[in-house]
């Protein structure tokens, strides 16, 4: 029965796209009642799955027809939901069912939703067939169609020029990464006649690293950077993320970079085993580095609510990617962790952002203002995302940096190599500059003066609300509980990432395994600690500053003097402007941080001109990266 | 014969990939994408192929001798095929509605997403 359970989850997903298509135009609850099912459905099977693989640290397979192996040859397409992939997959359908609910009522003002919510479910099942696949084809046709659905979904509102001109960069660069893997499938099949990841992994454990095999590695890297939206391949995903409604945006930063991630992860340490040698981690460190830097300074320029976000999920894959990258116990912890945390508070953050395109009309930060006086609960989550991404405890995202912190450190000492430090320390200003623009985004949506316009802005529903508050609930839940989280979720994952034999034995059978392993299936010993984190204690610190924070309040210490007489000039522009009560003088998103902006002006300039918005421009960066990245591994790697 | 079948697709890709990046017509970096499509479906039937083999049928039940090329590049083939289609469809699709929006297909004017 547990065999099962994949292949219907992946199935019901796609199901309920054709069947809320065939049905939806009639009546809008009927076809909400057949997304909600598909997509509650779907999470329970997945959820399912937890005791058997998580907790008793089975690998469930199955053969699509029961097409199996014959004489050691894997012939048919195979499903192999290992503990890694059952992370991801958890992590795609808790996404998918909090955006469908969340999509009810955002989207009943558009048109044409029986269209949105057919791709939407593609869109999910596609992910969630890309991360239970062991079939290399597979995996090129799922993220095809997942690049497809997204495209579509960006392309959603047409009526809007910015939605069409993204939706068509996306289309091209996501069709030239798609490419790539397609090509690097191809030379993968012309070698070894079989598209099964297992019998690949096998295969390669005794094969030398040919040119061949490098080309073909090359290709898949660069083509996974793109779906993941890694530096230089990450000009699109503003765009994207930006023009789509936010219920996919969230969909966008929680699953579809994810996919990438997870494609990377398997290819880079399962089926090429390739993480011992130092000089990929140090490929992997390096573009994670740049990425994690170049997206937050990115997004300290941004005036627009969820292009900034946009930017800050490209941010925080540069998190996930060093870590990652690291390769060892510590980092992969890191890595993974970063990986479930960023999926929570950035589709929390999307989420807002969509709250507040519902109720006013623009995500222009220089427009808004003063709105947690008419949304108090949309600005109270808003502010736990951004603790959470800005790494403040005892949310999720302190727990998860930390990790990296230590991870990079502990690797320096490792290998005695001082450049590692210098990831820590990029790794913490980015930090940093995250709270300093998440700083700017409060001040200047929430709080500061309420511009007239937006005088009846309400509270979003009920049904945009809970979403929501699940989301903050999980963020606090993944921040004061990290050894349940690591023990139950990430522990069992990183193992899979670092025990390939098993994923071998399991699809070909034990045999095969033992004939490829003649060494016996290592399986590495699992030792971390965390240094200096007792969420307990964090805990207690917050809810005691809290109070205080309400008492000062409550005796009134925070009451602002009143001044009149301002109205002629603006007192925004004089220099002493804290603490007084202007009329409408609120302090814009541009106002902040201008003094950082004009002393590296030369920085901003030119990153404002990288991003171009030329789409050949964008095209040139995938490949001139996948043409760098195979130059080097051609000569670095052996 | 097959050196010339991977020669063909690799300037097909290429052509392809200098066509996306050079164009600044809308409509050529479609012609582009579609390029490097044929390219690698010419390149995934080719790594099936076997000189002199027949096609993958079973003619007679009785048969014992075997030369088939790879049946399995073929099926490949097809679905890239049909995924290249698609893309092709959507990608023109969206070049008539930047044509409704922008009233050109020039991609230097197509940029107001920048920075």
């Amino acid at each position: 029965m547990t065999n099962h359970l994949p292949i219907i989850a992946i199935q019901v997903l796609f199901l309920g796209a054709f069947i809320s298509g065939l049905v939806g135009y009639k009546s809008n609850s009927l076809r909400k009642f057949v997304i909600f099912l598909a997509t509650g459905t779907s999470l329970v099977l997945t959820l399912m799955l937890f005791k058997p693989v998580m907790m008793e640290g089975q690998i469930i397979s199955y053969w699509m027809g029961n097409w199996v192996p014959v004489s050691d040859w894997a012939i048919g397409i195979g499903l192999e939901v290992d503990q890694l992939s059952l992370f991801f997959g958890l992590i795609v359908t808790v996404t998918v069912f909090l955006g469908a609910i969340y999509s009810f009522k955002y989207m009943s003002k558009d048109n044409g939703q029986d269209k949105y919510y057919v791709v939407f479910m593609m869109l999910a099942g596609s992910v969630l067939g890309f991360v239970f696949t062991g079939d290399l084809f597979n995996m090129y046709v799922m993220i095809e169609i997942m690049t497809f659905a997204a495209v579509g979904l960006t392309a959603f509102r047409n009526h809007k020029a910015e939605s069409i001109e993204a939706a068509f960069k996306y289309l091209v660069v996501g069709s030239i990464g798609s490419s790539l893997i397609l090509l690097g499938t191809v030379v993968m099949y012309a070698q070894f006649k079989t598209l099964n990841l297992a019998q690949i992994t096998a295969l390669l454990n005794n094969a030398q690293h040919t040119p061949v095999i490098l080309f073909a590695f090359a290709l898949m890297i660069g083509g996974y950077a793109v779906k993941a939206f890694i530096v230089p391949c990450h000009v699109v995903a503003p765009d994207a993320y930006a023009a789509a409604p936010s219920s996919v945006s969230m969909l966008f930063s929680g699953i579809v970079n994810k996919a990438g991630i997870y494609g990377m992860i398997r290819l880079v340490f399962v089926v090429f085993a390739s993480m011992n040698l130092p000089s990929m981690q140090f490929l992997l460190v390096f573009l994670g580095t740049i990425t994690m830097f170049i997206g937050v300074t990115m997004a300290l320029a941004q005036s627009d609510f969820k292009r900034l976000l946009a930017f800050h999920s490209i941010s925080q894959i540069g998190y996930v990617l060093t870590a990652i990258g690291l390769s060892t116990i510590l980092g992969l912890t890191g890595g993974l962790y970063h990986a479930l945390n960023h999926t929570l508070f950035k589709g929390l953050l999307f989420l807002c952002a969509g709250a507040v395109l519902y109720s006013t009309g623009t995500t222009d930060l220089n427009k808004l203002g003063g709105l947690a006086k008419k949304m108090p609960q949309t600005a109270g989550l808003f502010l736990v995302g951004a603790f959470a991404i800005s790494g403040i405890p005892p949310f999720n995202g302190f727990v998860s940096k930390w990790l990296v912190y230590q991870g990079t450190f502990a690797k320096s000492m490792e290998t005695n190599n001082p450049g590692y430090v210098f990831v820590t320390i990029v790794a913490l200003i980015v930090s940093v500059m995250t709270l300093a623009s998440f700083i700017k985004v409060t001040q200047s949506v929430f709080f500061g003066q309420l511009p007239k316009e937006f005088e009846n802005a309400e509270e979003v529903p009920l049904s945009m609300r809970i979403p929501m508050w699940i989301l903050a609930a999980l963020c606090l839940v993944a921040g004061i509980l990290p050894t349940a989280v690591i023990d139950y979720l990430i522990k069992p994952a990183v193992l899979a990432i670092k025990s390939a034999g098993n994923y071998v034995a399991v699809m070909m059978g034990q045999e095969y395994a033992t004939k490829i392993y003649t060494e016996g299936i290592a399986i590495p010993k699992y030792d971390y600690a965390m240094a200096g984190w007792n969420p307990t204690s964090w805990l207690i610190l917050f809810g005691v500053l809290l109070i205080a924070f309400a008492l000062v309040a409550l005796t009134g210490g925070f009451n602002p003097r009143h001044i009149v007489g301002a109205e002629n000039n603006n007192a925004k522009f004089d220099v002493f402007f804290s603490g007084e009560a202007a009329e409408h003088s609120h302090v814009a998103g541009n106002d902040l941080f201008w003094g950082l902006k004009h002393n590296l002006k030369g920085y901003f300039h030119f990153m404002h001109d990288v991003h171009n918005g030329v789409v050949n421009d964008y095209a040139l960066m995938v490949v001139s990266t996948t043409a760098l990245v195979m130059l080097y591994l051609f000569l670095l790697v052996k | 014969m097959l050196l010339e079948n991977y020669l063909c697709s690799i300037v097909l890709i290429v052509l392809g990939l200098y066509a996306i990046i050079t164009k600044k017509n809308a409509f050529k970096i479609v012609i582009g994408m579609g390029l490097v499509d044929y390219g690698i479906n010419l390149m995934l039937v080719s790594a099936g192929f076997r000189v002199n083999g027949t096609a993958p049928i079973f003619d007679a039940p009785t048969q014992t001798q075997y030369f088939f090329v790879d049946p399995v590049p073929q099926a490949l083939t097809l679905t890239s095929i049909v995924i290249g289609a698609c893309v092709t469809a959507l990608a023109l699709s969206l070049v008539v509605k930047i044509k409704e929006h922008y009233g050109t297909l020039d991609t230097d004017k197509v940029r107001r997403l920048n920075g």
